[in-house]
């Protein structure tokens, strides 16, 4: 299954700084992803799976954030020591980010062909030479689109009312990709005429533009209907398949995780404790948190017995835990749990567990 | 088992902007929201409905209109025998104090800057239902029936992790011993490990104090887990209602097959297939001709355009409101869940 590493996360810390107080969102986390994968990273609320996906894309809010340690290999390059224009070459060109509400990540005053023609446009600009200053486009794209007398007025070309006419073509074809019915009157709606779906999968028809090789999908369905969440699932899918692009998953969803990925990463307090393939994940989880998580799914019926909680709260931010930050809501800790942490190790091949229980004697 | 709440024939609009007075004087129509329409169904003791659907199918919209905190445009609401939606004032105030609801969003359902303590007796100072001595004993009674410990009464709602607000808020439903609650989405807000505490917690509730539950929920596996019976809503419709394990492994509508076979399984060997549905979810204010389903149905006829189907009994308790349910009956559709072992 292990075809190359597209992108390898050694092990990464990043804290919240205010003033008042530190917390670590992420605690040496190790992560690789290799070409054409997909990765689910499944945690509840404040996990630090958006803080993982957020350091990858360089898109950190920082401050508050501050990376403490760790190296973000990406196509042989560490992305944490690029300046930010150099990470800004990778943003949305070879790593693309998709986000969780799709209404309120499209600009609502553009239509849907123009939002996608901008960017088929920063695509084509940066090919361009410019021989005689920004104003001078010699874009081919560009000639057969009228002015409407933009330039005469502004003294600079209205790059707007071209795009659309420039890219149609392509512009259709990207929205054709994401199995949208019927692109043409699509491209001419607003964003909030769309459904929620359909909003989602202009998102995604975006962020394809520039055939990313890595695409950060945070909560992409956690915001739709069932009925639609499966739709852009599939979608996602048969995507990976066409393009060949590697896809971070973030969810809080076991079931979507199931669904979606290749390989699963649990996330808790900060930590990845189970990293495995789907099945395996499944089938046998190793970490207490992952079976606790799977036994507290709800799928039986009323009249067929009761569910196994996990007991306890999700820690928060201002909880300092000693030892496996789950110990406290496991029924398996030992004493050792409380004042020791558990590396993440092999257990099987393919399976990593950070706990205890799972050491070797 | 006798039945504690019936609806008739529910209809609720919400008119569209304002209508204007020439509008009025000219005769014009205002354009309205069919947000429920025409819904009838009853609700047994002790028993949990589940209602699911997708958002916009008016689901929250009719648990609000059963306990006439919006009040329905038409049809009939029993209570406990009796009509509530003819009741005004303080006669259906009175009522109150038997229904309750639990909102899906604790954060915002609870004054931020109340005590728990005053949060949880506010219904019974409304109510006048108190001695002062009794207050702090069904305080702990109720607090104690939640799992939450006794110093929280004291603290503010901030204090408390997600889970323990929803808690609170089912805490206040609670106080004034009602024998029906609508949970409207109550685990939706929820991270996974803390739903099956709450949904467990409901369900002892509701076994020891005798409770009617109506479910809301967008979530199959949870309906699943917490109703009796289940009613599917389809853009202000019951397009099916059965009991809960028929729903599930036997739908009669097709809107409910598509429903179920997109809830993600947690086998990953069982992916989510091709979904037997096209289109987009019907506007609310013009809903099509015919059946509502049927621009998006795989098994749409001409009849389905014209003539919209009733709520019809096709078996013994099994409702649903499709022309053609009965070719649902035999097994030549792809069962949804538990079925073939279609691993792959």
């Amino acid at each position: 299954m292990t075809s190359e590493t597209l992108l390898e996360i050694r092990s990464l810390t990043v804290k919240y700084r205010t003033r008042v107080r530190e917390v670590k969102a992420l605690d040496g986390v190790n992560l690789q992803v290799a070409t054409g994968e997909i990765v689910a990273l499944v945690g509840e609320s404040a996990c630090g799976k958006s803080t993982l996906g957020l350091s990858i894309i360089g898109l950190l809010p920082q401050p508050p954030a501050v990376v403490e340690s760790g190296e973000i290999l990406f196509a042989g390059r560490d992305l944490l020591r690029l300046r930010e224009s150099q990470i800004a070459a990778f943003r949305g060109t070879r790593i693309s980010m998709i986000f969780q509400e799709p209404m309120s990540s499209l600009d609502p005053v553009y239509r849907v062909g123009d939002l996608i023609a901008e960017a088929i446009d920063v695509r084509e600009k940066r090919k361009v030479t410019r021989p005689f200053g920004p104003f001078e486009m010699t874009n081919p794209a560009y000639k057969d689109g009228r002015d409407g007398g933009f330039k005469r007025v502004f003294g600079v070309r209205n790059p707007r009312s071209n795009r659309k006419r420039a890219y149609s073509a392509e512009v259709v074809e990207a929205l054709r990709k994401v199995q949208i019915a019927d692109p043409a009157k699509t491209q001419e709606k607003y964003p909030h005429e769309l459904s929620g779906g359909m909003a989602q999968r202009v998102m995604i028809a975006q962020a394809l533009i520039e055939g990313p090789s890595l695409l950060i999908a945070d909560e992409p369905t956690s915001a739709l209907d069932v009925t639609t969440q499966a739709e852009v699932l599939n979608l996602m899918r048969s995507l990976r398949d066409e393009i060949g692009a590697s896809i971070i998953f973030i969810t809080h969803d076991l079931a979507v995780a199931a669904q979606i990925a290749d390989r699963v990463a649990v996330m808790y307090a900060g930590d990845i404790v189970e990293l495995a393939n789907v099945g395996d994940l499944f089938r046998q989880p190793q970490h207490p948190y992952t079976e606790g998580l799977i036994n507290s799914f709800p799928r039986q019926f009323k009249d067929e017995g009761g569910l196994e909680a996990i007991p306890g709260e999700v820690p928060d931010y201002h909880t300092q835990i000693v030892g496996c930050k789950f110990n406290p809501r496991c029924r398996y800790a030992l004493d050792r749990c409380r004042v020791a942490q558990p590396d993440l190790i092999e257990v099987r091949p393919s399976q990593k567990a950070a706990c205890f229980l799972r050491y070797p004697e | 088992m006798s039945e504690i709440l019936v609806v008739e024939d529910l209809v609720k609009y919400f008119p569209l902007g304002s209508s204007g007075f020439f509008d009025r004087l000219r005769g014009r129509e205002v354009p309205k929201v069919h947000a429920v329409d025409g819904v009838t169904f009853s609700l047994r003791q002790d028993e949990t409905l589940g209602l699911v659907g997708e958002s916009g199918s008016g689901k929250t919209t009719l648990g609000r209109a059963v306990l006439m905190l919006d009040p329905p445009t038409e049809g009939k609401v029993l209570f406990e025998g009796q009509l509530i939606s003819e009741l005004k004032g303080e006669e259906l105030r009175q009522i109150r104090k038997r229904m309750q609801i639990v909102f899906q969003n604790p954060n915002s359902s609870l004054d931020p800057r109340a005590r728990v303590k005053d949060i949880i007796s506010e219904p019974l100072h409304a109510f006048k239902e108190f001695d002062k001595g009794s207050v702090n004993e069904t305080l702990l009674r109720v607090m104690e029936a939640v799992n939450l410990p006794e110093d929280s009464l004291t603290k503010l709602p901030h204090e408390f992790s997600g889970g323990q607000k929803q808690r609170i808020a089912i805490a206040r439903a609670l106080v004034l011993n009602p024998r029906f609650i609508v949970l409207d989405e109550p685990t939706s807000a929820l991270d996974s490990s803390i739903q099956a505490q709450i949904l467990n917690l409901l369900r002892r509730l509701q076994d020891e104090y005798n409770l009617s539950y109506l479910f809301i929920t967008h979530n199959v596996g949870v309906v699943k887990y917490m109703a009796d019976r289940l009613a599917v809503m389809y853009s202000g419709k019951i397009v099916e209602v059965a009991k809960t394990r028929d729903v599930v492994e036997r739908p009669l509508h097709p809107y409910t097959i598509a429903l179920i076979a997109s809830a993600p399984r947690l086998e990953p060997e069982r992916k989510t297939g091709e979904i037997p549905l096209t289109g987009e979810i019907p506007s609310a204010v013009n809903p099509p001709n015919g059946c509502r389903f049927n621009p998006r149905c795989a098994y749409a006829e001409e009849l389905c355009r014209t003539k919209e189907p009733e709520l019809r009994e096709i078996v013994t308790g099994r409702f649903s409101a499709c022309h053609f349910a009965e070719r649902f009956l035999s097994s030549h559709l792809p069962r949804a869940e538990n079925g073939s072992p279609d691993v792959g």
